[in-house]
């Protein structure tokens, strides 16, 4: 896993789909449009210093797209969560295509809300102008073979949630909201567009979506083309700047401490190593907790391939018209398609803008961890098996001396307790997931988090002394279940890998060793402080994370987010079997 | 006294008869020669009396727009040099013209700037859309046609036709593909051929095709007079030549460009040959090495002639009546091909005018033999009267 981001192990990106013709058009927008892109900029400022609500806003943004002669409304729509209810309204506009059948749709959006600092607060006043000024731009030109969709969500990731799920009718039971008043074919593509600063240098990309997904590799590399080649514009994986382009900023930049020389920190080698393992390491981050880097990242579960243009903010020097001109000429392409990108990657790390690795390439480090740790359930198996048994057999003369002889005898494996053990933990792990999912636990989640970290650490004890000790012909229950424990993990891992790799990855980093290395031992002390580690490694993000758990139960509650009810009722069980395994007298 | 006239009449009309005759008895024996002269290219030695293309774009969709512009180069090309649309077969797999993506609708340009609209006017497409299959294109070559198909859609041809076949699309080795779905071997269009060559549908072909490997298409070839040429040998992929930046697409193949682009120098009567089109192909500029294949054709290659492939200026059929046994053997040969022929002559008079008067009555030998005795004697006998006429009025 750590070899991960060498360079040599990356390949070059290329454009799969013959249909896409990236960056091969001459662009029309021009700084008229620039112009009224301002004009909006400054309405928009205007409402936003009023602190005007959610419905005024919407209502402004729909009354600009109907300026256009474009089908708009508003949709309003509220979440009912543990922490309260999650509330805004959307504006949206169809722009039925000229010549073609709409049976296909393009949808290019922007949140209220940045993705700056994962939806602090900050307006993305310049990416609403932008979609606002697009939406004039585009209606007057005739060779758009796909209706265009121009959504204007609210807040940060919640808007944009609902009016998908209200436009492919699935409302999800806690989701209030009215039917979509126009609608239009099935959304292929779609651009999010984020421009929270004054100017950008950069144009970063962000594309993990919820539970993992990712969109087709070729939207990205053709729009990393477009930029470069039409635009103008540098691309970026997220907003991480490459070393090779800032030679003068490597300290700034470097990932090191300045404790190491600075030969080895200048080294080019070295700079590209650590900017690749950050773009790793946040690819990770955003897959294996199953978060979208962005709104994008929403709609990759009704299979639409969508990433977010992210204006990286800095003093200059590109603004409107280099964005507007990138987004121009990568609709061109997304209207070029004829079927949905389905021919470049889906499974894959970017390790800069214009290298990835494919599945093959990283895959193995997860599943070689997940082998072992299988080779490892079944050693303990076997060893469970049998016996060592030492025998003398009585010598046939006195001449002789009696021979000592070693035996393997088999025993017995009585599986059943294990399992039984494997299930409640498994069951805890469902209680627990109901329990902090609970409004009352939001209300006093400070108070809850010890009270329920402590219940649960003591709980398996108390039902482990309740099962009724093996005889000792037969295998110890810590054997089989370590063995069944660690067969369980192995199947997991292996599983989860080709699904979603960051979280398989992290799985096999938490779970590996501590999984393997639990061993039952004579010294009482010993044993109870090896339990207490297992059980912080188990529940301890309870205590001590408390923000990221409010955020994964949010996630879960709205977005439908995987990530915590798989900690609860997967990750936090395994753990802990490990951990009853320890507790055992050897 | 009102025949006071006739004497200076009756010796300005004896007058201009005797030197028709001597006229006519001088250049009795050297007509023929001329006649075939006039129509013939005894250099060239084609023989053919008739020019057929089938022009074929076998792929779709819009960023394959450069195949439909291929196709409709060379349609504009054989249009020019003068093959009416009802001798062109034009099968275009898609409609770029009018697709939404397109910015200039109904208009499909060759070039980047947009010049030349060759979808501009008067454009007949025979085979549209889905119609363009593997099945259509061979029932078109061997002419295998349900009777409810119009004959716009067919292929007339006979054995004096000179017909120029042009694909393109996207191939392989020993493949080209048909909208995606479905592929035409070599082996499919050399049987083809074969086929037409049984069942005299053609005096010669001319195949030439603009796709990826494409000269592994005509290697499997075993017909004769056949002339083939392709863009790329085996292993070599064929490369667009230029993108236009409105359009947004590619808008041509490379070799279709420079072939093209000799060919805008050529008009109905010019006289380039096949070794000079062949002699232009430039590896460098096309970015392939571009292949001919000549074994199967009989003339030598700079004695044929572009336009004997790419016109429409036929030669005529000249046969010397004073070659009896020559005109018999050919009679044998092809009866009814040949009245086929000179009714279809017939019919296409008002296209080119200059066909009409190819159209030779077939009669016996001996009766041409003898229609030329009895007019001797009926010249004889006139000038006889005449003679006496003369005599009885300057006896009054």
């Amino acid at each position: 896993m750590i070899i991960i981001p060498i360079p040599a192990l990356s390949q070059r990106t290329y454009i799969d789909e013959n249909a896409l013709q990236p960056a091969q058009v001459n662009t029309y927008w021009n700084w008229a449009d620039v112009h009224r892109a301002d004009q909006h900029l400054y309405q928009l400022e205007a409402l936003r210093d009023r602190n005007s609500t959610h419905e005024q806003r919407a209502l402004f943004v729909r009354n600009e797209f109907s300026k256009l002669g474009l089908a708009a409304s508003t949709q309003n729509y509220e979440f009912s969560t543990s922490s309260g209810p999650v509330n805004g309204t959307n504006a949206y506009a169809i722009r039925a295509s000229p010549r073609a059948s709409g049976t296909e749709a393009i949808v290019i959006s922007a949140s209220w809300v940045s993705r700056i600092g994962e939806g602090d607060g900050t307006l993305n006043l310049r990416g609403i102008s932008t979609v606002l000024s697009l939406a004039a731009f585009l209606k007057d030109h005739s060779l758009w073979a796909k209706d265009m969709i121009f959504v204007i969500s609210d807040n940060y990731l919640d808007g944009m949630h609902a009016w998908l799920n209200a436009y492919h009718g699935t409302i999800p039971s806690n989701l209030e909201t009215e039917p979509l008043e126009h609608t239009s074919g099935s959304i292929w593509t779609a651009l999010n567009i984020d421009y929270s600063g004054h100017s950008f240098s950069h144009l970063g990309i962000f594309f993990e979506g919820l539970n993992g997904r990712l969109p087709n590799q070729d939207l990205m590399n053709a729009f990393r083309l477009i930029s470069s080649y039409t635009g103008g514009v540098p691309v970026t994986v997220y907003d991480h700047f490459e070393p090779s382009e800032f030679p003068d900023k490597w300290d700034e930049m470097s990932m090191f401490p300045s404790w190491i020389p600075s030969s080895v920190r200048k080294n080019a080698g070295v700079q590209e190593y650590s900017y690749r393992t950050r773009n790793v390491a946040r690819h990770i981050g955003y897959q294996a907790r199953g978060k979208a880097s962005g709104v994008h990242g929403l709609l990759h579960k009704f299979r639409i391939d969508a990433i977010t243009l992210y204006a990286v903010p800095a003093a200059g020097p590109h603004g409107f018209h280099a964005l507007g001109r990138v987004i121009e000429s990568t609709l061109r392409t997304a209207n070029n398609l004829l079927e949905r990108l389905h021919a470049s990657f889906f499974f894959f790390i970017f390790t800069s803008p214009g290298t990835f690795m494919k599945i093959g390439t990283f895959l193995p480090s997860a599943v070689i961890v997940s082998v072992a740790m299988m080779f490892g359930g079944l050693g303990e198996w076997v060893d469970a098996g049998t016996t060592l048994q030492k025998e003398v057999l009585a010598s046939k003369s006195e001449v002789e001396r009696p021979i000592e002889q070693v035996k393997w005898t088999p025993r017995r494996r009585p599986v059943l307790p294990a399992i039984v053990i494997m299930i409640i933990t498994h069951i805890m792990g469902l209680l627990l997931f109901f329990l902090i999912s609970s409004p009352s636990f939001c209300d006093n989640q400070l108070i809850l988090s010890p009270v329920l970290f402590g219940l649960f650490s003591i709980l398996p004890p108390i039902i482990l002394s309740a099962v009724p000790q093996s005889p000792p012909t037969a295998a110890p229950l810590s054997m089989l279940l370590k063995s069944l424990n660690l067969c369980l993990s192995s199947t997991i891992i292996s599983i989860t890998s080709v699904l979603n790799f960051s979280l398989a990855a992290t799985l096999a980093v938490t779970l590996g060793l501590p999984l393997t290395l639990a061993t039952p031992s004579s010294n009482v002390g010993l044993r109870f402080t090896k339990y207490a580690g297992y059980c912080t490694l188990a529940m301890g993000w309870m205590v001590l994370l408390p923000r990221e758990l409010e955020n994964a139960i949010w996630n879960w509650q709205v977005l439908g987010v995987w990530f915590a009810p798989f900690v609860c009722i997967v990750y936090m069980p395994l753990v802990m079997q490990a951990g009853l395994v320890t507790l055992h007298r050897s | 006294m009102h025949l006071h006239w006739l004497p200076h009449s009756c010796l300005f009309f004896l007058t201009c008869f005797a030197a028709l005759t001597a006229r006519t008895w001088a250049t009795s024996t050297s007509q023929d020669e001329q006649v075939s002269g006039f129509f013939g290219r005894h250099e060239s030695g084609s023989g053919h009396t008739n020019n057929w293309a089938v022009l074929v774009c076998a792929s779709r969709y819009w960023f394959n727009y450069r195949h439909m512009a291929n196709a409709l180069g060379m349609y504009r090309t054989v249009k020019r040099l003068g093959i009416p649309d009802s001798n062109i077969i034009l099968m275009l797999a898609d409609d770029v013209a009018c697709n939404a993506r397109n910015k200039f609708p109904g208009s499909v340009y060759a070039e980047a700037g947009r010049h030349l609209d060759l979808y501009g006017d008067n454009i007949e497409v025979d085979y549209r859309g889905y119609e363009v299959t593997v099945e259509n294109f061979i029932r078109v070559l061997t002419g295998r046609m349900e009777p409810s198909v119009p004959r716009s859609k067919r292929l007339l041809t006979d054995d004096r036709s000179n017909i120029f076949v042009y694909m393109t699309g996207h191939g392989g080795n020993e493949f080209l593909k048909f909208q995606d779905n479905e592929e035409i071997s070599a082996f499919d269009i050399a049987d083809a051929f074969e086929q037409m060559w049984r069942k005299k549908r053609y005096n010669e072909i001319f195949f030439m095709i603009d796709t990826c490997q494409a000269n592994t298409m005509y290697s499997q070839f075993y017909s004769p007079n056949i002339l083939a040429t392709g863009s790329s040998e085996i292993g070599e992929n064929s490369y667009s030549h230029e993108n236009d930046y409105d359009i947004g697409v590619s808008v041509i193949d490379s070799y279709t460009h420079y072939v093209l682009k000799l060919m805008e120098g050529i008009n109905k009567t010019s006289q380039t040959s096949m070794q000079d089109l062949f002699a232009s192909y430039d590896p460098v500029k096309i970015h392939s090495n571009a292949g001919v294949r000549s074994d199967l054709f009989q003339r030598p290659l700079d004695k044929a002639l572009i336009t004997d492939f790419f016109g429409g200026v036929a030669q005529a059929g000249v046969f010397p009546p004073d070659d009896p046994t020559a005109f018999v053997t050919t009679l044998k040969a092809s009866e009814p091909a040949l009245i086929i022929s000179s009714a279809q002559l017939n019919a296409e008079s008002h296209v080119t005018p200059s066909q009409s008067t190819s159209a030779v009555a077939p009669s016996g030998s001996y009766a041409d033999e003898w229609s030329t005795q009895w007019k001797v004697a009926r010249k004889w006998a006139s000038i006889t009267l005449l003679g006496l006429l003369v005599a009885w009025v300057s006896h009054r």
